[in-house]
């Protein structure tokens, strides 16, 4: 019994492996850039949607934030301009920062990366993973007056942000029914 | 009215620089397989130079023709497909979903242009030469089939610029990376169904013929005859 579960876990894992699809003439080191997965574990995850928590380095509290009145695109400023929403350099929490709440022990651990000249190093918490092969760019779906909170969650209720929402492709694809936007694949897969 | 996107080619400009093989290749992502690969034909070039030696030494002639995906209104690849994964939009471009393709290679086979590409193996770029690649545009990986899509993702840029500024688009706005790098001006893209676009006069032109038009599949790319004499 225990002989026929490692046999047919070898040939799952080899499987996997040779689903993983290196060219046998070449080598898969760190130094090379490749869409494929390092191991068949990430292979599984990636397909079961699995993804780790985002450790950030410092907890920021969306929450306190809002409910002093900030809006999302003081800080995510490109997202009704581009593509990409963007994590806010330490400069821009040092607009504010500089001047408030400079003796608390979270803001002077800010102020110490700012002083070093050193970005923070923020985990992205969304995004789509490489094999989904979408396109998504954030500026449209401002300008059709789509609420952060619809695909994001409600930050107000948030500390650190979370993945409250989960970005699957039925997800976009009621709200584009519904809001009659173009729904052929290629108005996000190329 | 909905866009039509077509490209006409002419061949008395076109000389062979390969300019546009090269602007194809950074645009797209398109992986070099090496020279093991390419000699079992499995090169990726989504727009390539075909070269026509023509008569007998010292007497030879020299013609080119660059070939990329003709864009069939009646296009064989389509009907093939098992998972829809090639299909026709409404603007008339023949999509290749990547993420629904399982690779059949059923629709390179049914493709008379040769002009689709299977990937046999996943890309590599050593680093630092990954960042060269566009964020715009999906790095395929292994098991796929790809081809050239008129650069959709310079159409759907130009498409939401337009709208955010409440206007039509401009003829010539929208350039393929072959076009817009070609020095010579034999590639031009635009909307078929403005009668008074670019490409539509090009396209109407008598010079004007489709590569294997007697097979029926209506290509919405038109070469343009050669008609000097070198």
């Amino acid at each position: 019994m225990i002989r026929a579960v490692s046999r047919a876990s070898v040939v799952v894992c080899t499987l996997l492996a040779a689903a993983c699809g290196t060219n046998p003439t070449q080598q898969v080191s760190p130094a090379v850039y490749s869409p494929a997965h390092r191991t068949a574990a990430d292979a599984a995850r990636e397909f079961f949607n699995i993804r780790s928590k985002a450790e950030q380095p410092i907890p920021f509290p969306h929450k306190t934030h809002i409910a002093k009145k900030a809006v999302c695109t003081d800080c995510h400023e490109s997202v009704e301009k581009g593509p990409i929403a963007g994590i806010p350099s330490v400069k821009t929490c040092m607009i504010c920062h500089s001047q408030i709440a400079t003796d608390k022990p979270l803001i002077k651990e800010v102020t110490a990366y700012a002083d070093k000249g050193v970005e923070i190093p923020w985990q992205r918490v969304y995004g789509f993973t490489h094999e989904s092969h979408v396109r998504f760019n954030h500026a449209p779906h401002i300008r059709a007056k789509v609420d952060c909170a619809a695909c994001h969650g409600d930050l107000a209720q948030q500390t650190v942000a979370e993945r409250s929402v989960d970005h699957t492709m039925g997800f976009c694809v009621n709200c584009h029914t519904a809001k009659k936007a173009p729904n052929d694949c290629l108005t996000c897969h190329y | 009215m909905a866009h039509r996107w077509g490209m006409t080619v002419d061949l008395d400009r076109c000389t062979g620089c390969g300019a546009c093989v090269t602007a194809c290749h950074a645009e797209n992502n398109i992986a070099v397989v090496g020279d093991a690969q390419a000699a079992k034909s499995r090169a990726m070039h989504w727009i390539r130079v075909e070269r026509y030696w023509e008569g007998d030494f010292p007497d030879v002639r020299l013609k080119f023709r660059p070939v990329m995906c003709q864009q069939c209104d009646a296009a064989p690849c389509e009907p093939v497909c098992p998972t829809y994964a090639s299909h026709h939009t409404e603007e008339g471009l023949n999509a290749q979903v990547y993420n629904r393709c399982i690779g059949t290679r059923y629709c390179a086979n049914a493709c008379p242009y040769n002009v689709r590409f299977f990937d046999f193996y996943n890309p590599q770029w050593p680093k630092p030469l990954h960042l060269q690649l566009n964020p715009d545009v999906s790095v395929r990986e292994v098991g796929v089939m790809e081809k050239c899509t008129f650069c959709v993702q310079r159409i759907s840029a130009a498409e939401i610029d337009a709208k955010a500024e409440k206007r039509e688009l401009k003829d010539g706005e929208i350039t393929p990376a072959c076009v817009q790098s070609c020095s010579a001006k034999a590639l031009v893209f635009g909307d078929l169904n403005d009668p008074e676009s670019e490409v539509s006069r090009l396209s109407r032109s008598t010079r004007g013929a489709k590569l294997l038009e007697e097979l029926g599949t209506l290509p919405k790319v038109t070469y343009l005859a050669r008609q000097t004499q070198v």
